[in-house]
């Protein structure tokens, strides 16, 4: 296993480094990384050639990605041209922030996508398969926006007025109550609400997934077979179907889970939720290649990772894959 | 000088210092009092939570990056000492000296040189105890004015020469003469600490939040992205706070931000006047106070770039201004927080006094638009447009994304143009591609935009200017990115810039102002009125300064115990 772990990570450099090239390039010929200091009423064609030179621009594309790279290896990020801050703390900041979402996300999202799917399958077209039917279709019409602002009223706002309490249940302004920080109650008060934003589009679509997985597998023949043989059904579908219909799941999971990383913009800009996809926004609008470049090579680096972590769950969770 | 505004950048030149009345109502635009001023005793103690909604991208406040006009509001105003604030002096805004400097600054015309001595008090000192100083001047003004990344040079850059003649006394020698002077020092950048900053690498120091202050409050903590907080400062010489703490924390979706509001998550909003904020005020607010003030320092306007077809047509230009009802265009942005007339100047309403009504004159009249494109060789098509030479009447029309007001905006005029024969296809651009490349390049036709104004002066001369005309030749620098170029205007917008008699400036910028509208070389719109929202939990003179933002006495507001 740990050669195989050892193997998948070495396969990645390479396709890392040239995404990071292409990246790089990309950025530097659509944007211009001095902007700031052309627009305006300051306009210092002097300050202008200073920068040239401090930055290296003057230098080919290649030779400046090399000097980029070397420097981004070294922990050295650069200096976003926005904030004029370091942009390795402030990547790392929006990257714990998301991830807290992305991971609390994902597993609360899988475990109802599992749950609802199975069900949906054991049960093909009762009453509970056309609930949920109607359910996830619903919880993937509804755009995250309408859905958190909706959650806000209803689930916070609503219930402080009508019950007359001194705060609402549950927070929607950032992760933590000013002044407070750590897991704690606070922290699920405010984390539920985006969550639960985050989830329900999520719930819709992966739990029609798991149902098309199960359904396929339990009318295979060793299901067929084994309750032929008069192995009880619970045993059936839970030792045999199930495990067999996750792997199609896994495979969403870890391309959905990756994508989720610049794609909270709207549920971080609702929540104020300080993450990947409001720095990504923001550095977009003002043109901070100097952000935009290591942002996009850090996604890059999650979904490769979080691939790795599909390649190793197919593992677990199906005994050829290890073998072979 | 006037500033872009848009998104996070551009208006820290709304905190430079300005002079006009501030209609202020509570729940109701259209009251002229001054300010809402509670009689009851302010309780001491309490932590007051206000939302914002922007974020400051640093707080190096004089560095291009300190643009923010929320940073400004939040903490310069609250820590960086000034030479002058602008105070409510019998209901008109004021530039007003305060108690750093011991009396009024001597100004003298020598050979042709504006010479201004200032005398310092000796109360001042920075939040370690240090008096502020002559050398605090001297080293705030040499680093503006020989700095590269710096937000705007503008007045410091006349600074020939700045002394410090001794620990209280400063004098600084201006190439030419300054009639806004008392912005030096003041509310654009005010006062930083030499003995702090000198020889060091100053962006580093301030740019994340620092830890000295010359104001009422000093920074506590800024958890990047989540809040800034502050706490009053021990030493500060002047009235102390009543609040034990103020906490900012960053709203950034106006829905959620009044949801919040609503339910006591924060108690003060101050939103841009965009629709969404606007609609909830229509809704209601309970348990709430409001102040609406259409007389702000800003100015949104069709700005039109007078060097491109067909806007290169006097003719056209005068067209388009009789083309639309501008008036029921600001009904319909901001009827519901009473404005419903157009601005008829581009000199904003905190400096009306300096603007005429000239604009008036372009109402919706659709004979008047005939009459002008028919004299100019123009003709109707099958379609409608106009056309001349093979060439239809059709432009860009672009302003920046992601902003609803505007897109509604874009879309009514829009509509009014294509009524009387203009086709316009919609633009929308990020903020920093608009202006810092379309704009000073010259690559579009009519923009939606504001401008924020300085003060106690206007200063069109910075927009409207000949020689401010970006070109190859002065690498695009310059602000007159409407490519305006009138006979006889840039005398007068120099004389508006250097007239030291304030009468003679207003008669002048006065017939500035009638040349501008006649060569219809932009339409101006609307006046972003500033909306200020709090709860009846907050105690105090709660009001509005147009200058220098909702938080200007910050100290002096308190929380119901």
């Amino acid at each position: 296993m740990f050669s195989y772990v050892g193997r998948r990570i070495v396969y990645s450099i390479p396709v890392l480094l040239v995404s990071s090239f292409i990246l790089f390039w990309a950025v530097r010929v659509t944007f211009d990384p001095l902007l700031k200091f052309r627009g305006g009423g300051n306009r210092d064609p002097l300050a202008i050639q200073r920068q040239i030179e401090r930055l290296g621009l003057d230098k080919s594309i290649p030779r400046q990605y090399w000097i980029w790279i070397n420097d981004f290896f070294r922990g050295d990020w650069g200096v976003s041209s926005r904030t004029n801050g370091d942009v390795f703390p402030m990547i790392w900041r929006a990257l714990g922030v998301t991830l807290q979402m992305i991971v609390i996300g994902v597993v609360v999202s899988a475990l109802f996508s599992v749950a609802i799917g199975v069900y949906s399958a054991v049960r093909q077209y009762s009453i509970g398969d056309y609930f949920f039917t109607g359910f996830s279709y619903l919880g993937v019409a509804m755009p995250p926006f309408w859905f958190g602002l909706i959650a806000i009223q209803f689930l916070a706002v609503w219930p402080k007025e009508r019950f007359d309490l001194d705060e609402t249940p549950f927070f929607f302004i950032g992760l933590h109550s000013p002044g407070m920080s750590g897991f704690n109650m606070d922290y699920l008060r405010h984390l539920f609400l985006p969550v639960l934003t985050l989830t329900v589009q999520i719930v819709g679509s992966w739990s029609r997934y798991q149902r098309a997985a199960m359904l396929d597998v339990l009318s295979s023949d060793y299901v067929r077979t084994a309750r032929a043989k008069g192995i009880p059904r619970n045993r059936v579908i839970f030792k045999h179907a199930f495990r067999n219909a996750l792997g199609p799941l896994v495979t969403v999971i870890s391309v959905d889970a990756a994508l989720l990383m610049g794609g909270l913009i709207i549920t971080e800009k609702i929540f104020s939720i300080p993450g990947m996809g409001r720095l990504f926004f923001d550095s977009l609008l003002a043109g901070d290649v100097f952000v935009l470049v290591p942002w996009m090579i850090v996604t890059a680096a999650v979904v490769i990772v979080f691939n790795l972590i599909a390649d190793l769950l197919y593992g677990v969770i199906d005994p050829r894959v290890r073998v072979s | 000088m006037l500033k872009t505004r848009f998104g996070r950048i551009g208006g820290a030149l709304a905190l430079a210092l300005s002079a006009s009345l501030i209609a202020v109502g509570c729940g109701d635009s259209k009251d002229d009092a001054a300010t809402t001023t509670t009689a009851v005793e302010i309780p001491k103690g309490g932590t007051l939570v206000i939302g914002a909604e922007q974020e400051p991208d640093c707080v190096d406040w004089i560095a291009s990056c300190a643009g923010s006009s929320w940073g400004s509001w939040m903490l310069k105003v609250q820590t960086i000492p000034q030479a002058f604030s602008v105070r409510d002096v019998s209901g008109t805004w004021t530039p007003q000296k305060t108690e750093v400097l011991a009396g009024d600054p001597e100004v003298e015309q020598v050979g042709g040189k504006q010479v201004i001595t200032y005398k310092l008090g000796t109360k001042a000192v920075w939040s370690d105890g240090v008096a502020i100083t002559a050398k605090d001047f001297v080293y705030t003004a040499e680093t503006i004015r020989d700095g590269d990344d710096i937000y705007d040079k503008t007045g410091y850059d006349k600074i020939e020469k700045i002394e410090a003649k001794d620990d209280t006394t400063v004098v600084a020698t201006l190439s030419t003469t300054y009639p806004d002077w008392r912005g030096l020092f003041s509310g654009g950048y005010g006062i930083l600490p030499a003995h702090l900053l000198e020889g060091k690498d100053r962006s580093a120091i301030m740019k994340d939040g620092y830890d000295f202050s010359g104001g009422p409050w000093k920074l506590e903590k800024w958890d990047k992205g989540v809040s800034i907080t502050l706490v009053p400062n021990d030493k500060y010489w002047g009235a102390k706070p009543n609040l034990d703490k103020v906490i900012f924390q960053f709203t950034t979706d106006t829905a959620a931000a009044f949801q919040a509001f609503k339910s006591d998550q924060v108690s003060v909003l101050y939103p841009q006047p965009q629709l969404d904020a606007i609609d909830q005020i229509k809704a209601g607010l309970p348990n709430a106070q409001s102040s609406y003030s259409p007389r702000s320092g800003n100015v949104e306007a069709l700005w039109i770039n007078n060097e491109a077809f067909p806007f290169d047509s006097l003719a056209v230009r005068q067209a388009v201004g009789f083309s639309i009802d501008r008036d029921a265009v600001v009904k319909r942005l901001f009827g519901a927080v009473g404005v419903d007339k157009a601005v008829q100047s581009f000199n904003p309403p905190i400096v009306s006094a300096f603007a005429g009504e000239d604009f008036s004159k372009y109402t919706l009249n659709l004979d008047k638009v005939n009459e002008l494109m028919t004299g100019d060789g123009w003709a109707k098509g099958s379609d409608g447009v106009w056309a001349k030479d093979g060439k239809k009447a059709e432009f860009a029309f672009s302003t920046t994304a992601n902003n609803k007001r505007r897109e509604l905006t874009q879309e009514v005029v829009q509509s009014q143009l294509k009524d009387a024969g203009f086709l316009t296809v919609i633009e929308r651009k990020p903020a920093g591609e608009l202006f810092g490349q379309i704009l000073p390049d010259g690559k579009y036709a009519m923009a939606l935009y504001a401008q924020v104004a300085t003060f106690p002066s206007p200063s069109l001369s910075s927009i409207f200017l000949s020689t401010n005309i970006p070109t190859e030749a002065n690498a695009f620098s310059g602000q007159n990115w409407t490519r305006t170029n009138v006979d006889g205007l840039d005398k007068l917008l120099k004389q508006v810039d250097t007239e030291l008699d304030e009468a003679k400036r207003i008669e002048v910028s006065k017939e500035a102002d009638k040349l501008i509208a006649e060569s219809a070389t932009s339409l101006p719109l609307d006046p972003l009125p500033n909306i200020l929202l709090w709860s009846n939990s907050v105690l105090g003179p709660v009001s509005d300064n147009p200058v220098e933002g909702p938080f200007w006495n910050l100290s002096a507001w308190g929380l119901k115990q």
